[in-house]
């Protein structure tokens, strides 16, 4: 314990000496150096409790009304720290690159990677707080300094509002956390986790199914799951690639952690909240998949990955669930497993294709598809690192992607005795998954040729070449970790194996993990295959291309059908990419068009644009707005001076309460 | 046993490609009234173009040669897994159906970003048909799975297809499968009504204006990948339909299956002699189908469950 509460304090020490009036690299230094110290202290005492060492536990005395703080570190918390302090020290490297041309101004980047050392604060605390108090503490800490981090270029007013964005729908999502945390309090009279879990095994039933929709909400919000994820790629648009990056990949990961650890502390789940939870996530995936279709800004389309792949990831936790509740370790390994293992892949991939992001945004100070193309001879390890992610992401193998997929499908086609209907509808979640599966295909493709492919499309964009090595450093490491994950998934298998085996201690009749040694078997033969496949790809590229004897290929034109002169204007773009596509969806993708015709003998200024926009978000704006304008409208109709009606509301307002008091007898202590 | 299985399997796997589409071709002929080429023929064409040097567009990337072999590599592994025979593969275990179908998705990704690189409106026009058409076609298998899965219990792909043939339903369920599985076939192995393989006009081709500008030894590469695409889904038709056991049976098994195999590759040139490609934007509707077949075969897997 005396080593995370350490690591806190090399945090905040670090982010306390940013702010110094110093150099702005010295202060990048110490942000770097902290959060490195902080790691290696952190992982001294996560590691040995991930691979299965005794639960950490501490208790720190605290001044009335809160009481004594208590912490716990199990193998869940464990697995999510292990992983997110070092990324989030990766951000901070790449950071240093990314924010370069600000170290000469006065510009103050202390602030920057303080704020990148509070995030790493509000990890050690939600990852090991057993205390209502601290976990929502960190929880807010990672809330508000995303915000600030989101709105480093704020002079911008699209990245104001981006940013403002986010924090309201964060905050909607802390006003349901704390509205489930009221009602456990009211239930258990107290703040910590375990009794709240305590309660919650035993009292199944309406209160509970209520708790579990507002968390599941809460977390929704957090996660960026379908139908709350508007906040999300406009704030992934706005933000510094590295903070995409991180907010993406690791920061809003605790939605995902707070789900399963209150799935943990359920009990033995309903049947309805697996099924609940599958059907929240298939819809997520799919409408996620679908919009990075159409998007044109390349870190939208990330930012919209992330809603599907969080989808992915939950269909697994609603298979552990529907496990928990059947009896069936083997579907909880899985499940759990699977799902916990696509949200460690999704880090490290995720956060490269954003790092990628940031490569080409820096070079060519836009990321916008259609003016860009041919980045491949310009920049080619940014290139290749894309691509790296990009496979992982559509899940195909050899890279880890496929290997969480792998997991999550078997659950889905699972060999154990459970009902034919059951199975079907498990078969039809399988169908959908595939679909998402090729959408993202689809869509990693357009992304990728379009960007990297081809020539490029508008040549007032500067001159690009790699970029600086603080940035191509830890791309690289997130791209080695995409493919040895990939290869040797046994690894990533080995990490979850903790958490899922807390889980399986969880079911009523607590089994061994002899289902994780099958689970584990067959993942060894999947990294047989993708090495396999890696090695044959290799060895026939290298005697068929690199060997003295390939012969060496002539160079000539593209086939243009007989018309040798074409622009680089005339290459497939992203719209015409989608368009085909997204013409079968027209009801959830809102494809806006605007156009000028070539009119005329001699036409000369003409134009398509086409823009996929969020139908949640106009949705959203166009309800707001109309509420807007029937208030604006009510209150101009009512005379708000008439004392009449102001006492008679103030009467009613009055009755309300007291009744709802009265009503909720036994909710006050 | 299993050893001279496996090697009546790679046998199959790799000379199939080249008899299919002879075969293809002459029933085109036949029903022309051509004398049309020799069966033989492809592997002659395919032997032409190893010889051949490469030419290769300015434009393109080092990934654009090696796209091609990936492509090839995928198709193979793929063929490893799948029971063409009934219920053997080479390499099976538990959901190794995952890895086909994933594998198979691999190639196709390869494929497209091969198409990509050259910077060229067809091909790029290709690509996104190849990946909006395989949307639409990636469901109807996981639903053919799924159903096989929940009428028999097992998990690997080979115990799939096989037991399917003791399960209560299968007289049923056989005929929306083979045409959901023929379906998938046109649409992968780029066959009429999907897409046409013989076509000259760049604007309406999908597979071919994929490999425009491939050349010499990668077009070889890449023509025999999808000649072995068709082998592939025509080998699953024919372990569907195959009532002997190749484990049991073996002798009686492979040739049945080969048959059957020959059969499908008839029956495919036949469609193509006698109908016209889809208008593209009728296709999904037409792989649509799969799925709805794949789903009513579902449908009758849960009632007859329930006992209805």
């Amino acid at each position: 314990m005396n080593q995370l509460i350490l690591a806190v304090l090399i945090l905040m020490l670090g982010a306390g000496f940013c702010l110094l009036p110093i150099r702005n690299s010295t202060r990048a230094g110490i942000g770097l150096v902290s959060q490195a110290v902080a790691t290696l202290v952190a992982w001294s005492v996560v590691i040995p409790v991930l691979l299965g060492g005794p639960d950490i536990t501490g208790e720190m005395p605290w001044a009335y009304p809160i009481g004594d703080l208590h912490f716990r570190l199990d193998a869940l918390g464990a697995f999510f720290l292990s992983w997110s302090l070092p990324m989030t020290f990766l951000g901070g490297v790449y950071a240093v690159g990314y924010m370069d041309k600000y170290f000469s101004t006065p510009r103050h980047l202390g602030v920057h990677f303080a704020l990148l050392n509070m995030i790493s604060v509000s990890f050690l605390l939600v990852y090991t707080g057993e205390h209502t108090v601290t976990f929502l503490f960190g929880w807010e800490i990672a809330a508000l300094a995303a915000w600030l981090l989101v709105i480093w270029d704020y002079p911008n007013e699209k990245v104001r509002f981006a940013g403002f964005n986010y924090l309201v729908s964060t905050h909607i999502g802390l006003i349901f956390l704390v509205a489930a945390v009221m009602i456990l309090y009211t239930r258990t009279h107290s703040w910590f986790l375990d009794d709240f879990g305590d309660w919650m095994s035993h009292n199944p039933g309406t209160l509970r199914n209520t708790v579990f929709l507002l968390l599941v909400t809460s977390f929704g919000l957090k996660s960026a799951f379908f139908p709350f994820h508007s906040w999300l790629p406009r704030a992934h648009a706005a933000a510094p690639a590295h903070v995409s990056a991180l907010m993406s990949g690791v920061i809003h990961k605790a939605g995902l952690y707070a789900l399963v650890r209150f799935i943990l502390l359920l009990g033995k789940p309903d049947e309805w909240m697996g099924w609940f939870l599958i059907v929240f996530s298939v819809i997520s995936a799919l409408v996620g998949g679908l919009y990075t279709v159409g998007q044109r800004d390349l870190k939208r389309l990330l930012g919209y990955s992330s809603t599907e792949n969080v989808g992915i990831a939950g269909i697994g936790f609603g298979i552990g669930c529907l496990g928990m509740n059947w009896d069936s370790p083997g579907l909880v390994a899985l499940g759990f497993g699977g799902g916990l293992l696509h949200v460690l892949n999704h880090a490290f991939f995720k956060c490269q294709l954003f790092y990628a992001a940031g490569c080409v945004y820096q070079v060519k100070h836009v990321v916008d598809l259609e003016r860009l193309g041919g980045l491949f001879k310009l920049m080619p390890i940014t290139a290749l690192c894309f691509i790296v992610g990009g496979i992982a992401i559509s899940a195909l193998p050899p890279f880890n992607g496929f290997a969480s997929e792998f997991m999550i499908y078997s659950g889905l086609f699972t060999g154990e005795s459970i009902g034919v209907w059951a199975k079907l509808t498990l078969g039809l979640v399988a169908a959908a998954l595939a679909f998402v599966g090729a959408v993202s295909a689809l869509s990693i493709t357009r992304a990728f040729g379009v960007i990297f492919l081809g020539n490029l499309r508008d040549s007032s964009l500067p001159e690009g070449r790699e970029a600086s090595r603080w940035m191509l450093l830890p791309m690289g490491i997130h791209a080695v970790g995409t493919i040895v994950l990939g290869v040797v998934p046994v690894l990533g298998l080995a990490m979850v194996a903790g958490p899922t085996a807390l889980l399986m201690r969880a079911m009523p009749n607590g089994v061994a993990t002899v289902n994780l040694q099958s689970t584990m078997e067959i993942m060894t033969r999947i990294g047989l295959i993708s090495g396999a496949l890696v090695l044959s790809i290799g060895l026939v590229i290298w005697w068929r291309l690199k060997s003295q004897k390939a012969p060496q290929p002539m160079l000539n034109a593209t086939w243009g059908c007989g018309y040798g002169a074409p622009t680089p204007r005339m290459q497939y773009t992203g719209a015409s990419f989608s368009t085909d596509f997204a013409a079968h969806f027209k009801s959830i993708m809102v494809l806006i068009k605007r156009k000028k015709a070539p009119a005329g003998y001699f036409p000369d200024d003409s134009y398509v644009i086409t823009d996929c926009v969020d139908s949640v978000e106009r949705r959203l704006y166009s309800v707001i707005s109309h509420g807007d304008e029937t208030a604006t409208d009510l209150s101009r109709k009512m005379q708000e001076d008439d004392p009449r009606l102001a006492f008679s509301a103030g009467l009613a307002a009055l009755v309300v309460i007291a009744a709802l008091v009265l009503l909720a007898e036994g909710v006050l202590p | 046993m299993n050893i001279s299985l496996a090697l009546i399997h790679w046998a199959i796997v790799l000379s199939m490609p080249i008899l299919l589409v002879g075969l293809v071709n002459r029933t085109k002929s036949w029903w022309v009234g051509r004398k049309g080429p020799r069966l033989l023929q492809s592997a002659y064409d395919l032997w032409r173009l190893l010889g051949k040097r490469p030419v290769v567009s300015i434009t393109a990337s080092p990934l654009f040669r090696a796209g091609a072999y990936v492509v090839l590599i995928c198709g193979l592994l793929a063929a490893s897994m799948i029971p063409l025979l009934g219920q053997f593969a080479p390499l099976q275990f538990s959901h190794d159906f995952v890895v086909v179908a994933y594998t198979l998705g691999l190639a196709r990704i390869v494929l497209m970003i091969s198409a990509m690189d050259v910077g060229s409106p067809f091909e790029g026009m290709g690509a996104a048909r190849e990946a909006s058409f395989a949307t639409f076609a990636e469901p109807a298998l996981f639903l053919l799975i799924g159903t096989a899965s929940a009428a028999t219990g097992m998990t690997s792909f080979a115990d799939l297809i096989g037991h399917l043939h003791n399960t209560p339903h299968y007289a049923i369920i056989v005929v929306p499968l083979t045409i959901a599985l023929l379906i998938l076939l046109q649409a992968e192995a780029a066959r009429i009504p999907v897409d046409d393989p013989t076509t000259h006009l760049e604007l309406t081709m999908i597979h071919e204006v994929m490999i425009l500008d491939h050349s010499g030894p990668e077009l070889a590469a890449m023509q025999y990948a999808a000649a072995l695409k068709m082998t592939l889904y025509a080998g699953l038709i024919a372990a569907l339909i195959n009532p002997f056991n190749p484990l049991t049976d073996p002798v009686a098994g492979v040739l049945v299956s080969l048959a059957l195999m020959l059969t499908v590759a008839i029956v495919v040139g036949c469609i193509e002699s006698l109908s016209a490609r889809l208008p593209m934007r009728w296709v999904p509707a037409y792989l649509l189908t799969a799925s709805v077949a794949a789903l009513g075969s579902m449908l009758v897997i849960g009632l007859g469950a329930s006992g209805v």
